[in-house]
């Protein structure tokens, strides 16, 4: 967690989880192949980013909706929108930092990944839009050790079985 | 002597007047007892001899004669000189004296005191004053007795009368036709030639009067008294013929001449002759005539029906290589071998390789016939034909003749090595119809016989034993299963095989058949032997074998020269050559057909186990415990010993659970540890000479993934143990990892991750995790199942655990590695794939671990 004693969403709405992936025939098939889609991105967002102040996932916050993932495997893009807690969350950029280094370690890299806040729901979603877009600017945010500790944190996954 | 005088007076007269011929016996008598000499003899006879009456003369000429011939010993050399005086005279006499006179000139020629000069003298009368062949047949026979008896006593003599001598016998014999003379006349022709008679400028003349006679045509009368053959006739005229090679001008021609008879014994003789001759004569005799003989012989052996003719003609063409093999070169001459074997090789290697078979056969024997008569030669025809001989073989058109001829290639012993070998691998890879093997086989025992007797001049070296033992074996692998080839292989080359090696096994002196690697390439040669071909005949040598192994029955070997007594199951101080032997009764016992049962079972384990536990030969006993293990894999319950945990987990039983318990325990032993490990390792390896499919044994399924699977536990509990016991498990566990057989693969790796997780601090130092990054990202790939490539992604991910390991492989290399099966097909790959990459980049990263 970082920095400041006070937080900024004291008593968060939570949302709750969706259960996990059912398993169906086709997973099984090894011949068969299994596109990359929302729900596959979805979790990987879901479960394991935590929010900076709270020790809740961002799907729980409601901050990451599945229908706010769309992907195309066809096509190569992937589009997340995500909503902060509060308008003037200052932690956005950090968020939408952490689902993009997510996305970026965790897909194929012929995938064009677009992250922004969800339309109308935050105070500077252009400028945090203009930044998470700019490749360039999100390189050297990650080489400030002191941000990318803070990424990495939020990215820590939990107790994962395997 | 008046008395005696009285006497002889009377004898004369009863035997001249009177035609007693009685007197003549009396005669002797009386001159031997010395009653009277021989000139008193003449004297006596004077008047008749003088007589007008040819026919009283020859009475008088025959009395003397007669008494000679009984006392041409007792004579002086004075009265022999007188008489023979008288003889010559008479040549000149009246016809009806000349036979008494020969008569006695034979007597008298058989005296040991012959004057010097009487052997010119009486052979220039002879020649001069007799003209041998209107005489009577006895007659001419008389003169060439007394030819042949000068021969012996008076050579150097008759020599001094050079050419002449020569001549003189030709014309004696010229026409002649009676058999018994032409016998004689031939054996003083030989003898003249063979003698260093000087033939000067008669040397023609000498081979017309023979050589008209060639060949000989002669049919015994019946009930012939004299008994003689056409053969005999034939061979001393062929010794006259044949004898110099002065004659080689005119009899070549004349042999080119007489093969072109219609009768066959002509064909047959002019052939044998050639061949005779050519051991004598040198490439300068032979050189003018060489095209004309070949074109003949090829011929005779293209064309013929006759099997006589054929070995004939190709002998003589053996003979005639032979020969000009012989001729040394000259720096400035062409080699005429090579010259020889081109004209050879342009007509017959194109036959060779032609679709029609008519020339085959006879192309290939020609060649064969050259290529056996020395050791140039067959190299030269080897490197000319094999090449095209292989080529033909790869193109898959009839070979049975390619055998024969590599057959007769490899027979000519003293060829180069290389030569041999090829020879002997083409021989083996054009083996598989029943008749080639007939061939083949043979030629390959030979080579292992020659080996180990130590009786050919370029000896054989270990690799070319064990390349012919590599043959035979690829000859039974691919030779069609019939009575025939099961035949050759069960009665003759096992029974060959067993009875060298024990014959080596028994002797002191080195011999190849006594090493290890011998008798390792032997083994398969047997077992392929027993899988593959006639089960019931299998079933024999099986039998056969262990009453050689068990009871010491040597029955069934072909040379039975062997101490009566021989144990070859136990060892006894040094005779460790007889107790490896195990190796080949292990061919024979465990590669049998399902269906054959093994006899005396019970006892044969009893011993091989005692064999193996007791005996400290390293080969000896290995191969005791495989034949052990090859046997209780076929039985349907048993006892069991260290490499029988193998057969035992091949079949599932459930007594080797108890056993591979008892190796883990062995494991953290420190002396026996590593055994035991080496134990792992055979019970985990596919052994190639006993316990596979190949070798018909109870192979279960999946048996090294139940045992992973029933240890891993005991594995893990391995790994917790000394650092010494991981570091004999992990190439284990690496080797099962490379296993081919996905289920060992799942099973070896979530047995693995565990341990990762939570890893010994010995295992995190260890050089071959390393390895094992590797491996895992090889199985991470779409060639494996997706369950395996899940599971070793998930090791994949514990292993980011080893801080070590991180430096090892350097910060950037597992993430890229990792980025690839992000976009596997299977998504519940891509989920593992996230999750170890994501750990990895928490790595050495702030904020990370």
């Amino acid at each position: 967690m970082s920095g400041g004693a006070r937080l900024e969403n004291a008593n968060p709405l939570i949302f709750q989880r969706t259960g996990e992936r059912l398993q169906t025939a086709n997973d099984e098939d090894e011949d068969v192949a299994d596109p990359i889609d929302d729900r596959e991105i979805f979790d990987i967002l879901s479960v394991s980013i935590n929010d900076p102040e709270h020790p809740l996932s961002l799907e729980e916050l409601n901050v990451v909706e599945q229908v706010r993932v769309r992907v195309n495997d066809q096509e190569n893009t992937v589009g997340v929108e995500f909503t902060p807690t509060i308008p003037h969350c200052s932690m956005a950029t950090l968020i939408g930092l952490s689902i993009k280094v997510k996305l970026l370690r965790s897909l194929p890299e012929r995938f064009k990944i677009d992250v922004h806040i969800t339309p109308g729901t935050h105070a500077s979603e252009d400028a945090v839009n203009k930044q998470l877009a700019d490749k360039e600017r999100v390189a050297a945010a990650l080489e400030n050790s002191q941000l990318l500790e803070v990424v990495n944190q939020c990215l820590i996954s939990n107790a994962r079985t395997g | 002597m008046a008395a005696g005088s009285a006497l002889l007076v009377g004898l004369v007269e009863e035997f001249v007047s009177g035609q007693q011929d009685s007197k003549a016996a009396d005669t002797a008598t009386g001159l031997k007892a010395g009653q009277f000499t021989i000139l008193q003899l003449v004297e006596a006879l004077g008047l008749h001899l003088a007589s007008s009456q040819p026919q009283t003369r020859a009475r008088g000429v025959q009395l003397l004669s007669n008494v000679l011939q009984q006392c041409h010993g007792d004579l002086t050399e004075r009265e022999v000189d007188v008489l023979l005086a008288f003889y010559e005279n008479r040549l000149k006499d009246h016809y009806v004296i000349t036979p008494h006179v020969l008569k006695g000139m034979k007597a008298l020629t058989k005296c040991s005191v012959l004057p010097p000069g009487s052997a010119v003298s009486i052979l220039k009368s002879l020649f001069q004053d007799v003209h041998v062949q209107s005489l009577m047949l006895v007659e001419r026979s008389c003169v060439y007795n007394i030819l042949t008896q000068l021969m012996e006593s008076r050579e150097s003599e008759l020599k001094g009368l050079g050419a002449d001598f020569v001549f003189g016998f030709v014309q004696s014999v010229d026409g002649e036709r009676d058999p018994r003379n032409l016998l004689l006349a031939f054996q003083i022709a030989r003898k003249i030639i063979h003698g260093g008679y000087d033939l000067g400028k008669f040397t023609e003349e000498l081979f017309e009067v023979t050589s008209c006679y060639f060949p000989i045509d002669f049919s015994p009368p019946p009930n012939d008294p004299h008994g003689i053959t056409q053969e005999e006739l034939i061979l001393a005229l062929r010794a006259v013929l044949t004898g110099t090679p002065r004659f080689a001008e005119f009899l070549l021609p004349l042999i080119i001449e007489k093969l072109d008879s219609d009768v066959q014994s002509a064909k047959v003789d002019s052939l044998q002759t050639l061949t005779a001759c050519a051991s004598v004569y040198e490439h300068k005799e032979l050189a003018e005539f060489l095209p004309g003989l070949w074109a003949s012989l090829r011929r005779e052996v293209f064309q013929t029906a006759s099997e006589r003719v054929e070995s004939a003609g190709l002998a003589a063409l053996g003979a005639l290589t032979a020969c000009i093999s012989r001729s040394v070169l000259n720096s400035d001459s062409e080699d005429y071998l090579n010259v020889f074997l081109d004209l050879v090789l342009k007509d017959c290697q194109h036959h060779l390789c032609e679709p029609d078979l008519k020339l085959v056969w006879p192309s290939a024997k020609l060649l064969q016939a050259t290529s056996t008569a020395s050791y140039r030669a067959s190299h030269r025809v080897a490197a000319a034909i094999m090449p095209s001989l292989i080529e033909q073989y790869n193109s898959r058109t009839q070979v049975s003749h390619t055998s024969q001829l590599g057959h007769s290639i490899s027979v000519s012993v003293d060829a180069r090595q290389a030569v041999r070998q090829r020879c002997l691998t083409a021989l083996a890879a054009v083996s598989s119809r029943p008749s080639v093997v007939q061939e083949s086989t043979p030629v390959l025992l030979q080579v292992l016989t020659f080996s180990h007797t130590g009786m050919c001049t370029g000896s054989f070296s270990l690799e070319e034993v064990i390349s012919v033992c590599h043959n035979l074996q690829r000859i039974a692998e691919h030779a069609q299963d019939t009575e025939e080839t099961g035949r050759v292989f069960h009665d003759i080359i096992i029974p060959r095989l067993l009875g060298l090696a024990l014959q080596a096994a028994m002797r002191d002196h080195p011999s190849p058949l006594v090493e290890e690697s011998v008798l390792s390439a032997m083994v398969p040669v047997i077992s392929t032997t027993c899988a593959r071909l006639q089960s019931q005949l299998a079933g024999q040598t099986a039998s056969r074998a262990v009453s050689l192994f068990l009871d010491g029955d040597m029955s069934f070997l072909p040379e039975n020269a062997f101490p009566s007594q021989i144990q070859l199951l136990k060892q006894a101080g040094d005779s460790w050559r007889q107790s490896q032997m195990v190796c080949l009764l292990m061919g024979c016992v465990c590669s049998l057909p399902r269906s054959v049962e093994v006899p005396q079972m019970d006892r044969l384990l009893l011993e091989l186990e005692e064999l193996s536990c007791t005996c400290d030969h390293p080969f000896s006993y290995t191969s005791a415990a495989k034949c052990y293990a090859g046997l209780v894999n076929k039985r349907p319950a048993g006892e069991s010993s260290s490499p029988v945990a193998k057969a035992l987990l091949l079949r599932y039983h459930p007594l080797s659970t108890a056993l591979t318990d008892k190796l883990f325990s062995l494991l953290s032993d420190s002396e026996l540890g590593s055994l035991a490990a080496d134990g792992f390792s055979l019970l985990m390896s596919d052994s190639p000479d006993v316990l596979n499919r190949g070798c018909n044994a109870d192979v279960r399924i999946m048996y090294r993934q139940r045992f992973f699977t029933e240890n891993s536990a005991k594995l893990v509990q391995g790994f917790n143990s000394a650092a010494q016991v991981l570091f004999i498990l992990l190439p284990l566990l690496l080797e099962a990892l490379s296993c081919p057989d996905q289920a060992v693969q799942l099973s070896t790796l979530s047995c693995l991750q565990p341990v990762l997780m939570d890893p010994p601090s010995a295992l995190i130092t260890h050089a071959k995790t390393l390895i094992f990054t590797q491996r895992f990202f090889c199985l991470s790939l779409s060639l494996s199942s997706q369950k395996v490539r899940i599971a070793s992604l998930r090791c994949i991910h514990a292993l980011s655990r080893f801080p070590e390991h991180e430096v090892r492989l350097g910060p950037g290399l597992v993430l890229r590695a990792l980025a690839v099966p992000l976009d596997d097909l299977k998504r519940m790959v891509r989920n593992e794939a996230v999750v170890a990459r994501n750990e990895w980049f928490l790595l050495g990263s702030p904020g990370g671990r």
